[in-house]
């Protein structure tokens, strides 16, 4: 390879890694801020992607979608525009994406803002049934002074929204100053030909990846606990050379619930799993995405029409995508077990204050490792609020944070540990539980044991994986989170 | 005057004496026993009748590496026992699922809870010291949540634990990093304690030994840039985990300042890594974490940002055809192929060697090998395996300034370590970079640094509170600043217009200023300096140099590309574009 494209490039990665430090460090969020719900990148003018900085999976592949909704308004070369639509170009509502003009093509980043409006605080209510019900839906939008103030006057918390907004917009500002740095150094064409080569190269190594499976149509399936009953997930994978197709034929359709999800959520859910069974440490580009399809049938659980509730998709739908997916390839090669599964999003406030938290669980276990305990296992990877943060902001105590020791399946390698989490609300709130795995197990592989469910309790008595309650001055909440299965017979 | 310092490494260690009528150094090879070595650079290097002697170690680094510290136990508030263990959450890689952090310091069965409770205001819980379990340990951590706030509960129960266990290294979060965010905080006591009896041991062994051959009691390098006493180094180890770094960062300031230039970069390349840190206005850079070793530790340290690439790096072709230099590294043993002692993997040092850049013989004798290096290249052209490391080093360069919001035109380069002077000239002309300086002592420069280092005490009050409401700010030092609702804090110097300067930083760092957000006070950060030796480093014989030319340092080799020019006076070589 040409090792000026290729110096050309590492510049190009470093500007989007710049971009993403810049808006976790100035944000305020605590979804952008403590637990790097966020991503940025850069695009090439034909709207491909050309190198990202992702904190979590989740946004790996959903990118492309917003810049091609964009594209098809005409941006000005100083026009910012901003959606949030998870069926034009968005995921769920709080991430919020904005896409600007860098000279060589574009600027994008996607944020989870602590509030977007709807009918519950933190915008992650546990029982829409609508989209509208979730917040402010944004279809792309040129983003000037008005409309962000006329955005942020529909959230909760619009001080704080506004603040989110001016990171975003600086992040923006810095990735145009930086690609035109590149160009006034190296040429414009040579920036493009970097851009063109970071693409192929991704293509290089994915085909690559894809060409070392076995050829062959993998089936699996999988169920996700809603309140309306279980939905199944259906997926054939097809490896033929080096191209992988993926459909979701067979998968329940679109329910009345909230665990819908857009193609673009499917979408990324597949190319984590790809990059995990090909090469983990490939660049995400638009080429390391050209080798694999992904089809689902309109109307499904898994690619759901505009209008639908989708809260609840991008968050535990987008896991067990994962895990249909990891146990159709377990059929091709040996993967990891099951992990938790589930993200525990946690929601609680009032009018006064809103607090989201995501609790880690037990990875599966590999053939060669133990699963890690107490850590978010698919498309998200964010923090804990530390304790002292937490109470220092909210009217809220923490009473227990632990491992759920013994959560992880058995095996030759053990599955991880589950964690344990209480706490007390000190005023009135409301509490939203958007949880999965409670009646499921995390599966074992080659023979190991699975590790146990997750439970959620509201002082001492048991709820369900989705809920909301109101919580009484003095209410604890308890949750357990589900450990991973075991790998190989012990 | 006469000071001497000595900078114990991983392969050698080197001391250097400053003395009224000149520099003196020397290199020896470093023993498993690192207060022999020391002791005996001090020898080689001819000292005597000094007025101090300052020491950079690694024996907390390699205990902390090596994982060979106390046999550790850590106490917190019941309910949080495993708080070490569940860290942040975040996994180790994004898409190697099963890949683990490194474990916590302290296994699960050495975890323990005291019933007791503290709010952000107020006692939930009164101290139960009953409920204090019998533990067995050669070290203790003490961390209890909100002791950044009252320490009172945790300093009852540290001494406790002294009273029960007279013989165990018992370390109080609150004493060593008094700081909110409880995990943070644990995970630096855990490694204060931890590494405590390690070093502490040590040196208590080097200051006898130093004092039967009548040298000064050592002071020992800090991480956080500055020197303390034997006594107080010993008591929190966890401070001296950059002590090598720090010295080299300290020696490139003085430098600098001695050629007229109070901002610089300092870039240290070695064998297997290269440091870089920003100076500003005469001293380096700093900050209140970083991770070591896979951990968390908070505590001030001079802000080098580390890659693993330097002259002994391997490169090689990836799965996608894309040429790549490291992490992997021909180390000391065998080395690169052209130093002869059986390497065959082509590394960085080979390409500078096949591209001219390196004398056919070391100044140290060795001999080196062409061939060698050629076979091992094969294919590969050396110039691309320059031209990749260096992106990766202007990577580096780039983040502790254009990232910083720091324009790099104006800095001085300042160049040192083994592979250093190699790189520098190039990677100025793309940060467009115009001065790069090269010390004399290029390849020891960070016993240089030791040997005039400033005796700095370094101390923190932990506030988080709006900063309108806190009376009676210190006149100098440093504040924690942050917009009420961020998460991460800037620190600004004290005194007149704090609140204006944090908005401008925030500009400059961020891109925006919020002036219209309250400001969150998050901690006042002071320090007692007290100012080391001054550098007078005796006139050397004038020279200059026109590129393309190679120039032959103390320990490095200096590659003057073409259109550039080198002029040698005082303390060492300037270049400069011509």
């Amino acid at each position: 390879m040409n090792i000026q494209l290729q110096v050309v490039g590492h510049a190009l990665r470093a500007v989007a890694e710049e971009m993403g430090a810049a808006l976790v460090r100035s944000a305020f969020s605590a979804n952008i801020k403590e637990r790097r719900d966020c991503s940025t990148a850069l695009f090439d003018a034909r709207g491909r992607m050309v190198a990202q900085a992702e904190h979590i999976p989740v946004h790996l592949g959903a990118m492309p979608d917003a810049v091609a909704a964009v594209m098809e308004h005409r941006p000005g070369p100083d026009d910012v525009f901003v959606l949030n639509d998870p069926f034009s170009g968005g995921t769920h509502l709080p991430d919020v994406t904005l896409v600007s003009r860098t000279e060589l093509g574009f600027a994008v980043s996607r944020a989870h803002h602590a509030d977007v409006g709807g009918v519950e605080p933190g915008s992650m209510p546990a029982g829409s049934h609508t989209l509208a019900e979730e917040g402010v839906v944004i279809p792309p939008t040129r983003l000037d002074e008005r409309t962000l103030e006329a955005l942020v006057a529909q959230m909760r918390n619009p001080d704080e929204r506004r603040g989110d907004f001016r990171a975003q917009l600086a992040a923006h500002r810095l990735a145009a100053e930086r690609v035109s740095e590149l160009a006034a150094r190296h040429g414009a064409d040579r920036v493009r030909a970097a851009m063109d080569e970071l693409i192929a190269y991704s293509e290089r190594v994915v085909r690559a990846g894809i060409a070392r499976l076995p050829d062959g149509r993998y089936e699996a399936a999988d169920v996700l606990e809603a309140r309306d009953g279980e939905l199944e997930l259906r997926v054939v994978v097809t490896v033929e050379g080096s191209a992988l197709a993926v459909d979701f034929a067979g998968t329940a359709p679109q329910h009345g619930g909230n665990l819908n999800c857009p193609l673009a959520v499917t979408r990324s859910a597949t190319f984590f799993v790809v990059r995990c069974v090909t090469d983990p440490d490939v660049p995400a580009s638009a080429g390391a995405f050209a080798p694999v399809s992904v089809s689902a049938p309109r109307g499904s659980l898994v690619n759901a029409e505009p209008g639908a509730a989708v809260a609840g998709g991008n968050v535990e739908t987008s896991c067990r995508i994962v895990d249909v997916l990891f146990r159709a390839f377990g059929r091709a090669v040996d993967v990891p077990a099951q992990g938790q599964g589930t993200m525990n999003n946690l929601t609680l406030g009032s009018d006064r204050f809103t607090y989201y938290e995501t609790l880690g669980g037990g990875q599966g276990a590999c053939p060669d490792a133990d699963g890690p305990s107490g850590v978010h296992v698919t498309m998200s990877n964010t923090l804990t609020t530390p304790v002292e943060a937490l109470e220092l902001a909210h009217p809220l105590r923490v009473r227990r944070h632990e491992l759920r020791l013994g959560s992880g399946g058995a095996g030759r390698r053990r599955g991880g540990n589950g964690v344990v989490r209480e706490l007390q609300a000190l005023e009135p709130c409301r509490a939203s539980i958007l949880s999965d795995r409670r009646v499921h197990a995390p599966d074992g592989a080659r023979g190991g044991e699975p590790g146990l469910p997750g439970r959620n309790l509201l002082n001492g008595k048991e709820l369900p994986s989705k809920t909301t309650v109101d919580l009484a001055a003095g209410d604890v909440l308890r949750l357990e989170t589900p450990g991973g299965g075991g790998w190989g017979r012990r | 005057m006469a000071v001497l310092g000595v900078d114990v490494g991983g392969t050698f260690t080197d001391a250097v004496l400053v003395t009224d009528s000149g520099v003196r150094t020397a290199k020896v090879r470093t023993s498993t026993r690192q207060e022999e070595s020391a002791l005996a650079a001090a020898r080689a290097v001819g000292a005597s009748a000094l007025e101090r002697f300052t020491h950079g170690t690694t024996v907390a680094t390699n205990a902390l590496l090596e994982r060979k510290g106390a046999r550790t136990a850590f106490v917190t508030t019941a309910g949080f026992e495993h708080m070490l263990h569940l860290r942040r959450q975040d996994r180790a890689h994004l898409y190697r699922l099963c890949e683990n952090h490194p474990p916590p310091l302290v296994p699960l069965e050495r975890c323990m809870g005291v019933r007791e409770r503290l709010g952000p205001d107020r006692v939930l819980e009164p101290l139960d010291l009953g409920s204090l379990p019998e533990l067995e340990a050669e070290a203790i951590a003490v961390c209890l949540l909100f002791s950044f706030r009252d320490p009172s509960h945790e300093r009852a129960v540290a001494h406790e634990l002294r009273r029960r266990h007279p013989h165990a290294h018992v370390v109080a979060s609150h004493e060593v990093a008094p700081e909110f965010r409880e995990y943070e905080r644990a995970s630096t006591a855990a490694a204060d304690a931890y590494l405590g009896p390690a070093l502490g041991g040590y040196l208590q062994r080097l200051g006898e030994e130093a004092r039967a051959r009548g040298l000064p009691e050592p002071l020992v390098m800090r991480s956080s840039g500055g020197v303390a006493s034997l006594e107080e180094a010993a008591a929190h180890a966890s401070w001296a985990l950059l002590s090598g770094p720090a010295g080299g960062v300290v020696g490139a300031a003085r430098v600098a300042a001695s050629a007229g230039f109070e901002d610089a970069i300092a870039f240290d390349m070695g064998g297997t890594s290269t440091d870089v840190c920003l100076i500003t206005g005469g001293v380096a850079e700093r900050s209140v974490e970083r991770s070591i070793a896979g951990l968390p530790i908070r505590l001030p340290s001079v802000d080098v940002h580390t890659v693993g690439a330097g002259g002994g790096s391997i490169a090689w072709v990836d799965a996608g055809g894309a040429l790549r230099v490291g992490p992997e590294s021909a180390g000391a043993d065998p080395g690169p192929a052209c130093y002869g002692a059986g390497g065959t993997r082509p590394t960085v040092t080979d390409a500078n060697l096949l591209l001219g850049r390196l004398p056919a013989r070391l100044p140290d004798g060795l001999e080196l090998d062409r061939d060698a290096a050629a076979r091992a290249l094969g294919e590969i052209d050396p110039q691309d395996v320059v031209d990749v490391v260096n992106a990766e080093m202007l990577g580096a360069l780039r983040v502790v300034s254009v990232e910083r919001g720091r324009d790099p035109r104006g800095l001085a380069l300042v160049a040192f370590g083994g592979a250093g002077p190699l790189h520098a000239c190039a990677l100025a002309e793309e940060l467009g970079v115009e001065t790069v300086l090269v010390p004399e002592a290029a390849g020891v420069l960070s016993a240089l640094g030791l040997a005039v280092g400033d005796e700095r005490r370094d101390h923190v009050r932990s506030v988080v509170r709006p900063l309108a409401e806190v009376p009676d700010l210190p006149d100098e030092g440093e504040a924690d600043l942050r917009y009420r609702g961020q998460s991460f804090e800037l620190t600004v110097s004290l005194g007149p217009d704090l609140a204006g300067r944090f908005h401008r930083l925030h500009q400059e760092r961020y891109g925006y200023a919020a002036r219209d957000r309250e400001l969150e006070l998050v901690a006042i950060r002071t320090a007692d300096v007290r100012p080391g030796p001054e550098l007078r480093l005796p006139p050397v014989a004038a020279a200059t140099a026109t590129g393309p030319a190679l120039i032959e340092l103390d320990g490095a080799t200096c590659w003057l590309p073409p259109g550039w020019v080198g002029v040698r006076d005082g303390s060492g070589w300037r270049l400069t574009k011509a």
